[in-house]
């Protein structure tokens, strides 16, 4: 009960009427920064570090809150509108996402992936407000071996985006892996594939490959089919908003994805996309209409968009607990602290109660603020696709620039992302998959990484990943994951 | 069986030239000091492999007749106007971005994708653009005081 | 001890220009651009915006402008400084970490082309171990790194760089092939202490300001810090009195153009000094645990040099450097 005085203090502290407003500010701002492809919270914020010589501590962890997860709110309006990802944790919200939108869903795109991020944000702030210091422990007992194993888990979602053609999704994979060992190796700092060029050598973003893939490439394809009329989007058909059965078919991939997504984005290397991934996978799996996936599944939004909020909220759970930077917001989030000579450690929660529980008070506010500003939203953000489509698809590409060009201020990466939209239009051609690709740059390199930390531990023994209990039991779903189903058919034939 | 040298066969061809180069610039990485049990080279010797495997098989597919015709939507003929249109944008913001800077050259490139997709009024589309990425470059200078792509005319105006 | 023979040297420095000629080295400017070839938010970031708040405070300079290009420990941003000739406005932050990722990535460019200004703050270094560790002291860890280097993993950041620097070092002080350090690298400082947190590693190795409030909540044990003496406020003894003959600081300074004149750098000199000794700049590092290391002039173009050679050479015997 002395959680709950603490978060009643927290509430006394975020409903004043400065913080609110800094609270407002923040979820706008993370908003509009959400959409933008390449701009993210860690650099939003990073960014805004000069305030904190103007403003006293609780108001601007409020709006660097506000922020987080506003972004993470944004980042799913430009996957699902224009197929533009503006997060990494947002892609896979575009493959159904988007799909819905051409078929004249989009506005149910929209309000399942709101109504999802404030379920999924909320459950997460409750997280954070009562098991915090359980969940921890648990996470500090992940081992480069048992991450290994989540990974090998991970790689086996793969499979539900595979297409018409395993050698065709494996070799879209495999491109993937490729693409994420592109750079300097962490473990041993030798240079990959960087072919001399400098700007190649901290790696590819994701994000550059994404936009390059889904919206310049898909641009491109369309281009070359526009005499046949192929480039038709489908007018806006029944309610703008969620019918019954899609609210049927949402809520429990909601709950689902917050699970996932609050539990992994609480490991310290867990991350915000394997959750997506995951989340993406089972929806496929335990869907009653798993023909639709691929053309516009619900299921397949609401999922990946409640485990994507879910971990942001995660993420601050080591971050507010042991003072552990877990992503690169979490980090820049913690170099705020020290310029107020906060020394955020495992201490934080006693040294700084007021500080503390005032943000965890004002996630709660941010989250209500949000759902109350995105589900208006979403009948103005459907009129961007009114807008006559040769001028749509022309600012498709003027934003795709602003994202990669207006960030890095590199033309490398502008001729990477154009390189990417051609090699896009060509797996599209050859119907090569594009989404394997982004599971393998993601999960690739983390993979690697992880197999190579517990073999340098362990002395070169592969067994480790057998002994400890925890990686085992991954293992162990992953194969299910993988055989089961073979498996089931087999003994149903001979029963 | 009939043999035919399809367009399938050709990205059959063209992975396993990627595979190669993986190859051979895995072979590139210097030797990993003692201490990586595994050393850097091992993954990209891995996924070269498993490519060349691929490729292979779709190389085998590509001959047997190929996959394409599955789908009569990736055999039409491409719209060369529209591809020339949309290439041509995109050539010219990568040219431009740099010296003209972020406002023009991503305004020029909207008038040419517009017009890929049909638009017959270039000076309107041009006008649009222009205005679109102007809002944008203040939005971005004003707001987060990021410059997104100075240039000529930023030099000048703002 | 360091701190101190700086700043009396520097303040003498300082007091001789201002007796010879004060007119001609105006100790403010009207407008300094601050060039940071790291992304924002990280430490040179960080650096180079408390530089602007401490100048705009104490009234040095008023107007700022900020360029960051980011990429391979500055190793991006280098070149593109290295461009900006003669420019006597402009300051690029960097540190040992460019020192070393530039010899690691074999860049063409070197450190030393750039116009040395000033060095401003360091952290040094502290091992670590998970409290349950048998290791109470360095000469316990030393003993098991000598009797089988495999069997003591360390955890830190990004190969080559200083964590990984340090770890070299010790082994090779202890007569262990640098190589044979059974050295875990992980994407930054929060992994890296989640993992020793966990106990997944034998020790770790990282700037003192990112352990030490897990050193004062009791979930992490410090054993060695890489000072050369023992420092106020940090209770860890250091590797020299536990017999491992190791020092390492991770400096950050400032650099300008390549061939500003002469003038030019004594003006930037001018103002990093006085924005090095106002009471504004001195807060804020207190604040964030930055010690303060000033070094400015010839003296710290020869250290720059002398660290380029030392790095190189550690570099060289982790097999990172040809």
């Amino acid at each position: 009960m002395e959680t709950l005085a603490d978060l009643a203090t927290g509430f006394s502290v975020a409903l004043t009427p400065t913080n609110l407003l800094f609270a407002l500010v923040g979820t706008l701002l993370g908003t509009a920064i959400g959409v933008l492809p390449g701009l993210g919270p860690a650099l939003t914020i990073a960014l805004l570090l000069p305030i904190t010589y103007k403003v006293d501590a609780t108001g601007a962890f409020i709006l660097f809150a506000g922020i987080y997860y506003g972004a993470m709110y944004g980042g799913s309006t430009t996957s699902i509108l224009l197929n533009t990802p503006g997060e990494s944790a947002t892609i896979i919200t575009s493959l159904e996402g988007n799909k819905m939108a051409k078929r004249g869903r989009a506005g149910a795109a929209l309000a399942t992936s709101a109504i999802g991020s404030f379920v999924a944000g909320t459950i997460g702030t409750i997280g954070i407000t009562f098991v915090a210091p359980l969940v921890v422990e648990l996470a500090l007992n992940f081992g480069p071996a048992e991450y290994f194993s989540l990974m090998i888990l991970a790689f086996v979602t793969v499979s539900a985006v595979l297409g018409n053609s395993a050698t065709r999704g494996l070799a879209s994979l495999f491109f993937g892996i490729w693409l994420g060992l592109i750079g300097i190796d962490l473990q041993t700092g030798q240079a990959r594939f960087t072919f001399g060029l400098l700007e190649l050598l901290d790696g590819i973003n994701v994000i550059v490959v994404a936009v390059g893939l889904f919206a310049v490439g898909e641009t491109l394809w369309l281009a070359s089919r526009h005499a046949h009329g192929k480039d038709e989007l489908l007018p806006m058909s029944g309610s703008l908003w969620m019918t019954r059965e899609e609210w049927k078919r949402s809520w429990k991939p909601w709950l689902r994805g917050t699970g996932l997504g609050f539990s992994i984005g609480a490991l310290p290397a867990g991350g915000a996309e394997i959750p997506t991934f995951l989340s993406y996978y089972i929806e496929k799996k335990l869907s009653t209409k798993p023909e639709e996936f691929g053309k516009g599944a619900i299921e397949g939004v609401a999922g990946p968009e409640a485990a994507n909020n879910a971990s942001a909220a995660g993420v601050l759970v080591p971050m507010l607990t042991l003072g552990l930077p877990t992503s690169a917001t979490a980090a820049i989030m913690l170099s705020a602290f020290q310029s107020y000579g906060i020394n955020p450690g495992p201490l934080l929660f006693e040294t700084q109660a007021t500080l503390v529980w005032g943000l965890i008070a004002s996630l709660y506010i941010a989250n209500v603020m949000l759902l109350v500003m995105n589900l208006p939203m979403v009948a103005v953000w459907v009129k961007i696709l009114a807008i006559p489509k040769p001028w749509l698809y022309a600012g498709i590409m003027v934003f795709a620039t602003i994202g990669t060009y207006g960030i890095s201020q590199s033309v490398i990466d502008l001729a990477l992302l154009y390189a990417v939209g051609i090699a896009g239009y060509f797996m599209r051609r050859f119907d090569f998959p594009t989404a394997p690709v982004i599971i393998g740059m993601i999960l690739g390199p983390l993979a690697e990484q992880e197999l190579r930390r517990a073999l340098t531990i362990s002395q070169g023994d592969m067994t480790v990943f057998l002994t400890r209990p925890l990686s085992a039991s991954l293992l162990a779903l992953a194969a299910l994951a993988l055989f089961g189903p073979v498996l089931w058919k087999l003994a149903n034939r001979r029963g | 069986m009939n043999f035919k040298l399809t367009a399938d066969a050709w990205v059959g061809v063209a992975v396993l030239v990627f595979a190669g180069i993986v190859y051979y610039e895995a072979a590139q990485i210097p030797a990993s000091p003692l201490y990586a049990r595994v050393g850097p080279a091992v993954f990209p010797f891995f996924i070269s492999g498993a490519m060349a495997l691929l490729g292979a098989a779709l190389l085998v597919q590509g001959l047997r007749g190929g996959w394409s015709h599955e789908d009569p939507e990736l055999t039409l003929l491409p719209d060369w106007r529209a591809v020339f249109w949309i290439a041509l944008g995109l050539a010219v913001n990568l040219a431009a971005i740099a010296d003209l800077g972020f406002t023009l050259a991503s305004a020029l490139m909207f008038a040419c994708v517009s017009r890929c997709f049909g638009s017959k009024r270039p000076v309107a589309d041009f006008g649009v653009g222009f205005a679109l990425a102007a809002f944008a470059y203040l939005g971005f200078s004003v707001g987060l005081g990021i410059n997104i792509g100075e240039g000529i005319l930023e030099k000048l105006v703002f | 001890m360091m701190l101190r023979r700086d700043f009396l040297k520097t303040t003498l420095a300082a007091g001789a220009f201002a007796g010879m000629s004060a007119p001609a080295f105006a100790q403010t400017m009207d407008r300094l651009r601050m060039y940071i070839p790291a992304a924002p938010g990280g430490g040179w970031d960080q650096t180079g915006r408390t530089m602007e708040q401490a100048m705009r405070a104490a009234g040095i300079v008023q107007n700022f402008q900020f360029e960051n290009v980011p990429g391979a420990g500055g190793a991006v941003g280098l070149p593109r400084f290295l461009g900006m000739r003669g420019q006597g406005d402009i300051l690029m932050v960097a540190g040992m970490v460019m020192v070393g990722s530039l010899i690691a990535n074999k860049s063409p460019v070197k450190i030393t082309d750039a116009t040395p200004i000033a060095r401003l703050t360091g952290e040094y270094q502290v091992v670590v171990v998970p409290p349950n560790s048998p290791h109470r002291d360095m000469r316990s860890l030393a003993a098991a790194v000598k009797a089988n280097p495999g069997s003591v993993s360390w955890a830190g950041g990004s190969a080559g760089g200083t964590d990984h620097i340090l770890v070299g070092m010790i082994g090779q002080n202890l007569g262990v092939e640098p190589k044979a350090m059974s050295y875990v690298a992980f994407a930054g400082g929060g992994p890296a202490q989640a993992a020793l947190l966990g106990g997944q590693t034998t020790a770790g190795v990282s700037g003192w300001g990112e352990f030490a409030e897990q050193v004062k909540a009791g979930r992490l044990r410090a054993i060695g810090l890489s000072a050369p003496t023992r420092q106020a406020g940090i209770d860890v003894p250091t590797l020299k009195e536990q017999g491992i003959d190791v020092e390492l600081a991770n400096w950050r300074g400032v650099f300008g153009a390549p061939g500003i004149s002469a003038a030019q750098r004594t003006a930037l000199t001018a103002v990093v000094e006085r924005m090095a000794n106002s009471s504004q700049w001195k807060d804020e590092c207190t604040k964030r645990d930055w010690t303060q290391i000033l070094m400015t002039g010839d003296e710290f173009g020869r250290y720059v040099s002398a660290e380029v050679a030392r790095i190189e050479g550690v570099l060289k015997n982790l097999g990172l450097a040809t």
